[in-house]
């Protein structure tokens, strides 16, 4: 019930389990990773290990730490996938209509952080749990979609009108290293300097942590709550540009395949890490490890709908593996 | 139970955390507030019932109860695990499986009528299966630990994929003598479904709310540390409250292949509104605290407003919006009421 794994005596037996507890999420990674290279002859291609950077991993790892940013507070975000919505709407749609590519970019994560400050109110200003509130946010943002094209009609952008800059933010590189990667590692820095390093990461951690004592401490626990809302929103948004920049197309709703694997990832990595607690690190490695299973699976050509069945019952044994080993030590 | 870290909710909302006001005239507002709810249904109700002559008919008031039978079932099944998990949803008790449960049994179901199975076994196999993934549910929360959220969220995988493997993503037809007494009109021409779900609803009910065990599912929820130091079996009782839902995930399965005749794919979607109604339950009771006869209402409510636009000829596509409001609504009038107690 308390955060005892680190206070135990070095005894040898336990020692091991400390140590495995304490790098579960590396251990099951390395398993896998290890295991597809067996198995199958082309997982351990440098081809192979791009295709997941970029197929696999870039996308959700976006929209998993914004996940981590409302997870941090001791929330939940239900509503990522709105946010990844509204933003590639905008985006889409102003591109369409003839603006610059800056200035819909602009209103893109504009979207995004409006998506989030909704949220903001109803939790930190009405006081609603964030799981009811985002959940009242995704369902309005699926209603204002519909609205928005006519019942749920794709937005194309015809393959003449797509714009360089639009083109280069979803498919080009730079130095051979494609664009979204670059943008999901600008993301991962920042989002682990600020939650490690800043003030705002440390408070927002102590609200997820213990909320009352943060308040008698005279912080402005409600702001700071707020903000992540907004950050998550915000985050979320960048995902929805490289979305749209790279289908060139929006789908009313698409951003919601990404919400239960964002969960997934973030709760991975906030359980099996050593303290516990909301981390990007662990986040990262949660969806590295979800991509590395979808893609591993794939190539073992196993039938298409095995190939689910066989995610969720990885994720469940090493969910299971790490539970239980963390509470035997 | 519970795992090493907590992962607090956002405690300076709850009732006795946060700071006290005084409560001038609390006794009335609150009671203003909890009666509310009902107020909006019944306004709702009227609105519909002035503006669509046909809508207080019978006839539509069965077919709303028809409609609603299958989300009903499910959304008891997860007001089961509601009250055994408390209310905390992140870290307490929700069963994301359900969904994907009720089409893994009508996969089965329908497989089973194929197959040329009597009623009886398909019926069986249909329940057993929902059951198993109850069971998987009860071990990975309480054998293994796993928080809720995360464990039924991969068993949801697991199960959504098995389906796949089922029925190969195609639509498996079935018609067996059951499925036709299912789809048929019971007595005032009044879908059978709709007397199924009313049944479903009292026999829910009575085992809830009105045994010592339903009683034990509240004081396990609620105040799990007193549970225990009471001497009460926790664990069973939280792990008999993840196979009960898996049941429930099992018979609306049932009612589905009846709806639908056959077996389809899509079953996730009802997931999320589920979650809601489930959610939205607890303020159709009069201490705010998930009850079965509060899902049934909560899902007539969403029923009858689908149903109303529907005869107002309203575009559907506000249906999720209005749910998402109402949602927001119901629940800041809760926690504004909840903050005036404290």
């Amino acid at each position: 019930m308390t955060l005892q794994t680190s206070a135990i005596e070095p005894s040898v037996p336990r020692a091991i389990i400390g140590v495995v507890v304490d790098n579960a999420l590396v251990l099951a990674l390395v398993t896998v990773f290890a295991i597809f290279s067996f198995a199958t002859p082309t997982f351990l291609t440098i081809a192979n290990l791009q295709s997941i950077l970029v197929n696999n991993f870039t996308l959700l790892a976006i929209a998993a730490i914004a996940m981590t940013f409302a997870v941090s507070v001791g929330g939940i975000d239900l509503s990522v996938g709105t946010a990844i919505d509204f933003a590639s709407f905008a985006f889409v749609s102003l591109v369409l209509a003839g603006q610059p590519v800056v200035v819909a970019a602009l209103a893109g994560l504009g979207a995004g952080a409006a998506v989030g400050a909704f949220n903001a109110v109803l939790i930190s200003g009405i006081g609603i749990s964030p799981f009811l509130a985002t959940l009242g946010t995704l369902f309005i943002g699926r209603s204002i979609q519909q609205l928005l094209t006519n019942g749920g009609n794709p937005v194309y952008l015809p393959p003449s009108g797509v714009p360089e800059a639009f083109r280069f933010l979803g498919r080009g590189a730079i130095g051979g290293i494609p664009v979204p990667l670059i943008i999901a590692a600008i993301i991962i820095v920042a989002a682990t300097v600020i939650l490690t390093r800043a003030r705002f990461g440390r408070v927002a951690l102590a609200i997820g942590i213990q909320p009352s004592v943060v308040r008698y401490s005279g912080i402005a626990a409600r702001a700071h709550v707020a903000v992540a809302f907004i950050l998550a929103g915000l985050i979320a948004a960048v995902a929805g540009l490289i979305l749209s920049a790279t289908v060139t197309v929006y789908i009313p709703s698409s951003g919601s395949a990404f919400l239960l694997n964002a969960i997934g990832a973030t709760f991975i990595g906030t359980t099996l890490s050593r303290l516990g607690r909301p981390n990007i690190p662990g986040t990262v490695l949660g969806v590295l490890l979800l991509g590395i299973v979808a893609n591993g699976l794939l190539l073992t050509g196993l039938n298409f709908y095995w190939q689910q069945v066989g995610t969720g019952l990885l994720i469940f044994a090493v969910l299971a593996l790490s539970f239980i080993t963390r509470r035997k030590a | 139970m519970s795992v090493d870290i907590q992962l607090a909710p956002v405690i300076h909302f709850e009732p006795g955390v946060s700071t006290p006001k005084p409560s001038r005239s609390g006794n009335l507002a609150a009671g203003a507030l909890r009666a509310g709810s009902l107020v909006a249904f019944v306004a709702i109700l009227l609105v519909f019932s002035l503006t669509a002559p046909y809508f207080l008919s019978v006839g539509n008031i069965g077919n709303v109860l028809g409609q609603s039978a299958i989300s009903g079932v499910l959304a008891i099944g997860l007001t089961i695990v509601l009250i055994a998990g408390g209310s905390n949803v992140v870290t307490g008790g929700i069963d994301l499986s359900l969904a994907a449960n009720m089409g893994l049994s009508a996969a089965v179901y329908a497989t089973a009528a194929q197959l040329g199975y009597g009623d009886a076994t398909a019926v069986a196999a249909a329940l057993l299966t929902g059951l198993l993934i109850g069971a998987v549910n009860a071990i990975a929360v309480v054998g293994a630990g796993i928080v809720p959220l995360l464990a039924t969220l991969a068993v949801m995988n697991i199960v959504a994929g098995l389906e796949l493997v089922l029925t190969q993503n195609t639509v498996i037809p079935a018609s067996t003598p059951l499925l036709t007494a299912l789809s048929s009109s019971g007595p005032l021409s009044i879908p059978a479904l709709a007397y199924v779900l009313l049944v479903f609803t009292l026999i829910a009910a009575a085992i809830v709310q009105y045994t010592p065990a339903g009683l034990r599912l509240y004081a396990v929820g609620e105040f799990p540390d007193a549970a225990r130091a009471a001497g009460l079996p926790v664990r069973r009782l939280v792990a008999g409250a993840f196979i009960a839902s898996g049941l429930c995930g099992g018979f609306a399965g049932i009612l589905s292949v009846s709806n639908l005749s056959g077996s389809t794919t899509g079953s996730g979607e009802m997931l999320l509104p589920v979650v809601v109604t489930a959610l939205l339950g607890s303020v159709f009771s009069r201490r705010l605290v998930p009850t079965v006869i509060g899902t049934l209402l909560s899902t007539l409510f969403v029923g009858f407003l689908v149903n109303g636009f529907q005869l107002l000829n309203i575009s559907s596509v506000l249906v999720s919006g209005v749910q998402g409001l109402l949602i927001l609504l119901v629940v800041s009038a809760t926690t504004l009421l909840r903050r005036q107690e404290a």
